[in-house]
């Protein structure tokens, strides 16, 4: 298919014809294609790094475009650096959206708010599907689809792929006084058999998502070549309202865990324990940007996660109150196991949201045991403080349990070789030493001391403090797969979020 | 924020729709414009051709025009959001009168008559040398040439400078000395033409990024990037020369010397249009290959291979900027840059000159026009032929007009704190934050009976010393010419009204001009900046910047014009009395503060891409304050390590003058050990705090580039 590109190229460009009458047609130019990809085909971004002065005009054109406010940026332009003056070597990257083959955010929308659009090939996200979870920022490797608050919903790069369909160019392309950045069309089966020019310092692996950007380096690039920023690490956003969702319904499992396994006193226990449920859950609401299309995110559940802990925890919920009820006519305790069952693979759905290789910390086996850890030694913790008759020994050995995977995770963060967990253990030895201490004693008096000289009530207030406190930590602590971005400021929301 | 956004029922999607523009096609619906205002950029001096677009007479965007033969539709950050400057918070909106301490609002006939008292009880009292007036190169040339006449003729006052003379009086010097006249002979075409292009502490990618474009499409020419620093220009080289800070004398001389040795020079041009060969040729034995060497701390081969380039070019153009004119010995440099292009006759060719890359909007414009540092139209304040001249056009006695240069700018602001200067007019600048040595200054200011500070935004530094606010209009807001490094004049529009009761400059001007009762004797019946042009295209006629042949409407059209045609001398003839160009012979020495004992490191400023000077513009624009909100330090992990600091550390640079505290440091590999390097943009962290007052005795501009400094952390030093 032909672009109106051709026919303006013939006709002369508008803009210039705007400016003078007498202007000549201009060559026609080849930053972007004439025609829309054939089948098996997409669009792509080439960035030609031996071209780019690291000028920044591609950020404000993109902000510009989309009336962006200014730290908000879909298009950020990044520094590398290596060498010893005055062989020394710096060079720019300058990225929008990578549109990749198999986009690691697309397959973790709750919502289907990203499609891969079948004409084009780009990657689009739609701001009205949006719930704002901003699970797609935790899963592009690159820091791509960036959350604005003011909005309450995710955006990023189109490729301006609806000024491509009047032939226009992208605003990125159009503003670069070096043309460094150009659209091409890619055959998609030849890409990901050979992606390797999608690589390039600074930048996460591309096979992970099969990055379609071809990026042109410079010939004689040094080995050293580190991201500028990479000593410029700072705690990310806490996520209040998900610490309190993760670790009251991991208390609300573990509580009937406690009552299917040792049985109950009455209906008290059963109902204050549903009561924390629907207190986690109305708490996740509030990390959405759009609260009121929560029940939208149980849409992809044969996809994302995401999906999955919403649909799971709401099933929970519904036998936990079935089961809260039942009490009342005093069944057996097993009647629970059903509602066990449903926490705990709700629990797991919870974890394998956080298992992202885009946020190296968290994707790990340790993340799964964290979570239900903390169930296992707050829910018996909660009955115990309720006055279920339960032996501490448990709630004890959970938390002994916990703490051993707690030190486990701390030492494979500090011995690995991988920037980003180097950076978390640098986080949680540094910026945040003194919460890990504080986080690592209440678990040990909460979890420990005080169940076993018999204070139930400090043991059980001890204990959620030291988990609630864990779960900030894991929040704050993870350093995510990024570009590499200027040396002064995070650009985008990254910086915006720490500070 | 409303309940529905809350709720997540809303999502601003009417605020984030986008829209078709008729010109510019699918787009933010917010920027879409109903009208399109050509322009030219008032950043650097590139002179970019650009669209203002407003909606509803509010400017919603701008464009690059892709008509304009200068930047071809590309615009570099600062200009893709210069229509956030119109509306910035920070724009002066009345004129303000300090009483006890405070500012208040007054009328505008309130406010120059005021100025205009103060001003005439000074000179009543001190002499009429006791008012100083410092401008710009921020107005239009139209406003230069108005102010201009306004202060020495209807002032009376000849201690009248520019804040160019922080920035290009070197080049303006040198030319004068080496062709007789002001003038950058080449044009940016020469980029695109040239074989060899040598660079000499031109950071072009940072400061003119527009001018990249060129170097980037001249694929046949050899790139020699001459910097301390590595810097974005250093990277796009072919040849990156490491040289010592103010080793640039020595390079050139070297070269020069290799040129006459190897016989790579062109003997015929220097007979026929140059006068001082054969003394240079013997002052420049002692440069030889081993001794620039050791100055520079380049190798011999690589200063060798750097000659034969220069030498066997083709067509070569020399492209300077700060680097070479922040020096005391910035107008010896120009001169020795001159000489390697006369030995050649690598000047008034297609790719062959020595191009002074300029710094403001119109910097050019006011040398031109200006009546600062010589008479408009490139006349000399000495040459009684030239003053006749000018007299008869204004038809004014000949006695009016000074037979010297008044104070040059630095030389205002010591005489203000000798107090023999003691009322200061400053328009359109912030010396608060641009002028060396911050505490002589503030000395000069204190000592001062009434200024007036005439600028587009308040509070700025300098405005909240004043005694009186002018608030002026900007670009944007006002019409008249710009003209850019290569001579190139263009048409600069009014898109919007100025905000508030500012008004253009232009108006303040001729406002003044008849509270003085002189409206009639130097601007008679004029109303506009056009009355002004039409003018000065008399005063210009048959000057070397001639303007006689151009109109607005021409100017518009053709996307500006160049005065003195694509290049200037490609006759040879040059604007000295006999009509040669003259060869200097230039010591390299070294520069007046070195490091050692208390203050090891050598200091070196510059700037960063996203902020335009003292940021009373870029800093109010959000996206660019975002992108590079403060200042930071260079350093090398080398020095860091000798004096354990670490990446990120709060650090302080002091000098003998002063410190500035607070600074993050950078640790990197962009420096050299010895040297620190920090930018200058930024009122909050003022490097002129640091640096020295030291001016070259022919341009008078400051040696920004160089002094001696101690780094240290910023918290044990103030507990």
């Amino acid at each position: 298919m032909e672009l109106p590109l051709l026919e303006r190229a013939r006709l002369g460009d508008p803009i210039a014809r705007y400016t003078d009458p007498d202007f000549t047609p201009p060559e026609l130019t080849s930053l972007v294609p004439c025609t829309v990809p054939g089948a098996g085909e997409q669009y792509r971004f080439h960035f030609d790094m031996t071209k780019c002065i690291g000028c920044r005009c591609c950020e404000v054109a993109c902000n510009e475009q989309n009336g962006n406010p200014a730290d908000l940026r879909w298009r950020r332009v990044g520094e590398i650096e290596g060498g010893t003056y005055p062989f020394t070597q710096r060079h720019y990257l300058s990225m929008g959206c990578n549109h990749c083959v198999d986009a690691a955010c697309l397959k973790g929308c709750p919502v289907e708010a990203y499609t891969k659009d079948a004409l084009t090939g780009l990657v689009l996200h739609s701001a009205d599907a949006c719930i704002g979870c901003q699970y797609c920022t935790w899963n592009c490797p690159y820091g791509v689809p960036q959350y604005n608050p003011e909005r309450g919903v995710v955006g990023k790069c189109d490729m301006c792929h609806n000024r491509l369909a009047d032939g226009d160019e992208p605003a990125c392309v159009n503003a670069c006084p070096e043309e460094a950045i150009q659209i091409e069309i890619v055959n998609i089966a030849d890409w990901v058999l050979n992606h390797s020019a999608a690589n390039a310092p600074g930048l996460p692996p591309a096979h992970e998502t099969i990055s379609t950007t071809r990026i042109t380096l410079p010939g004689k690039l040094g080995p050293e070549l580190e991201k500028a920023d990479h000593t410029r690490v700072r705690p990310e956003h806490p996520h209040w309202p998900l610490v309190v969702m993760l670790t009251l319904t991991q208390l609300s499992v573990g509580a009937f865990f406690g009552l299917a396994a040792f049985g109950t006193n009455g209906p008290i226990a059963a109902i204050a324990a549903l009561l924390v449920a629907g207190l986690a859950l109305g708490a996740s609401t509030l990390h959405l940007g759009r609260p009121i299309y929560a029940y939208r995110a149980i849409k992809m559940w044969r996809r994302s996660w995401l999906s999955r802990e919403v649909l799971l925890f709401t099933l929970f919920a519904g036998s936990a109150s079935a089961f809260a009820a039942a009490t009342l006519f005093n069944l057996p305790r097993f009647a629970a196991v059903p509602t066990v069952l449903l926490g705990l693979a709700g629990v797991t759905a919870s974890a394998f949201i956080y298992l992202v290789p885009a946020r190296p910390a968290w994707n790990n086996w340790y993340t799964l045991a964290d979570f239900h850890l903390t169930g296992l030694v707050l829910g018996p913790a909660f009955l115990r403080a309720l006055g279920v008759n339960l032996p501490v020994w448990i709630i004890a050995a959970f938390a002994t349990l916990q703490l051993l995977n707690q030190l486990l995770k701390l030492l494979h963060l500090v011995r690995s070789e991988e920037f980003e967990l180097k950076a978390s253990a640098r986080l949680l030895s540094q910026d945040l030493k003194t919460v890990l201490m504080a986080r690592l004693a209440l678990l040990v008096v909460g979890g420990i001391v005080l169940p076993l000289a018999g204070y139930a009530i400090p043991a059980l207030l001890l204990a959620l403090a030291g988990e609630l406190t864990g779960r900030y930590l894991f929040f704050v602590s993870v350093v995510p797969r990024n570009m590499a971005l200027p040396w002064l400021t995070q650009g985008g929301t990254a910086g915006k979020a720490a500070a | 924020m409303n309940w529905k956004r809350i709720a997540g029922l809303d999502n601003l999607s009417e605020e984030y729709a986008y829209g078709q523009d008729p010109v510019h096609g699918y787009v933010s619906a917010r920027k879409i414009a109903d009208k399109w205002t050509s322009t030219t950029c008032g950043y650097c001096s590139v002179g970019c051709g650009m669209l203002i677009g407003t909606r509803d007479g509010k400017a919603v965007a701008v464009r690059g025009d892709q008509a304009h033969p200068v930047n071809k539709g590309k615009l570099c950050p600062k200009g893709l959001s210069e229509h956030y400057t119109l509306q910035a918070k920070s724009r002066a909106l009345k004129p303000l009168l300090k009483t006890n301490g405070k500012f208040e609002p007054i009328s505008w006939d309130c406010a120059l008559s005021t100025m205009i008292d103060k001003f005439r009880g000074v000179q009543a009292k001190y002499g009429a040398g006791a008012l100083g007036v410092i401008s710009t190169g921020q107005l239009v040339t139209e406003e230069f040439y108005t102010l201009g006449k306004l202060v020495q003729l209807g002032f009376g006052t000849s201690n009248f400078d520019g804040n160019t003379t922080l920035c290009m009086a070197s080049a303006v010097a040198g030319y004068k000395r080496s062709f007789g006249s002001d003038g950058p002979p080449g044009s940016y075409a020469d980029l695109e033409t040239a074989d060899v292009i040598l660079l000499i502490g031109a950071n072009v990618a940072d400061n003119h990024p527009i001018l990249c474009g060129r170097l980037e499409r001249n694929n046949e020419a050899i790139l020699i990037v001459a910097d301390p620093r590595v810097t974005k220009t250093a990277m796009l080289a072919d040849i990156f020369l490491p040289v010592k800070p103010r080793s640039d004398i020595a390079l050139l001389n070297g070269i020069a010397h290799i040129l006459i040795r190897d016989g790579l020079i062109n003997r015929e041009y220097i007979d026929a249009h140059t006068t001082g060969f054969a003394e240079l040729s013997t002052f420049l034995e002692k440069f030889t290959p081993e001794h620039v060497a050791q100055v520079t701390s380049l190798g011999v081969e690589t200063i060798e291979r750097v000659a034969m380039l220069y030498g066997r070019a083709k067509a070569a153009t020399i492209g300077w900027t700060m680097g070479v004119n922040h020096s005391t010995q910035g107008a010896e440099t120009v001169s020795a840059i001159n000489n390697l292009a006369l030995l050649t006759g690598q000047i008034g060719r297609a790719g062959a000159s020595p191009f002074s890359i300029t710094g403001q909007c119109n910097a050019m414009g006011t040398r031109e026009s200006g009546f600062t540092s010589g008479l408009p139209g490139y006349r000399k304040f000495e040459s009684a032929e030239d003053r006749e001249e000018l007299a008869t056009i204004w038809n004014l006695d000949v006695a009016r007009i000074p037979t010297k240069r008044g104070l040059a700018y630095p030389d205002i602001i010591e005489a203000a704190v000798a107090k023999k200067v003691r009322a200061l007019w400053i328009i359109a600048t912030n010396p608060v934050v641009s002028y060396p040595n911050y505490d002589v200054l503030i000395q000069a200011f204190e000592n001062l009976e009434f200024l007036v500070v005439q600028d587009g935004f308040h509070p700025t530094p300098t405005t909240e010393l004043a005694n009186l606010v002018l608030p002026a209009a900007v670009w944007g807001e006002k019409e008249g010419t710009y003209t850019n490094s290569e001579r190139r004049v263009s048409k600069v529009n009014k898109a919007v009204e100025p905000p508030g009761e500012a008004r253009s400059d232009f108006d303040i001007f001729l406002a003044i001009a008849e509270k003085l009762g002189v409206n009639d004797e130097i601007f008679p019946g004029w109303t506009s900046t056009h009355d002004a042009f039409e003018e000065w295209r008399k005063v210009s006629a048959g000057r070397l910047c001639d303007y006689s042949a151009m109109t607005w409407e021409q100017i518009e059209r053709e996307g500006g014009m160049q005065w003195g045609g694509e290049r200037l001398y490609t006759d040879g003839q040059f604007e000295t009395p006999d009509g040669r160009a003259k060869l200097f012979r230039v010591e390299c020495d070294p520069f007046p503060e070195q490091p050692g004992g208390a203050f090891p490191l050598i200091l070196n400023t510059g700037r960063t891409v996203e902020h335009w000077h003292t940021r009373t513009k870029t800093g109010e624009v959000a996206i660019l304050d975002s992108m590079a909100p403060k200042a930071w330090l260079e350093m090398n992990p080398r020095d860091a390590k000798k004096l354990g600091l670490k990446m990120h550390d709060n650090v302080s640079v002091v000098s003998r003058r002063s410190r500035v505290d607070a600074i993050e440091l950078r640790l990197t590999e962009i420096v050299a050990p010895g040297q620190v390097f920090m930018p200058f943009h930024f009122a909050e962290t003022n490097v002129n705090r640091a640096t020295q007052s030291a001016f070259d005795p022919i341009s008078r501009e400051p040696n920004y580039k160089q002094c001696a400094v101690r780094i240290e952390r910023t918290a044990e030093a103030r507990g």
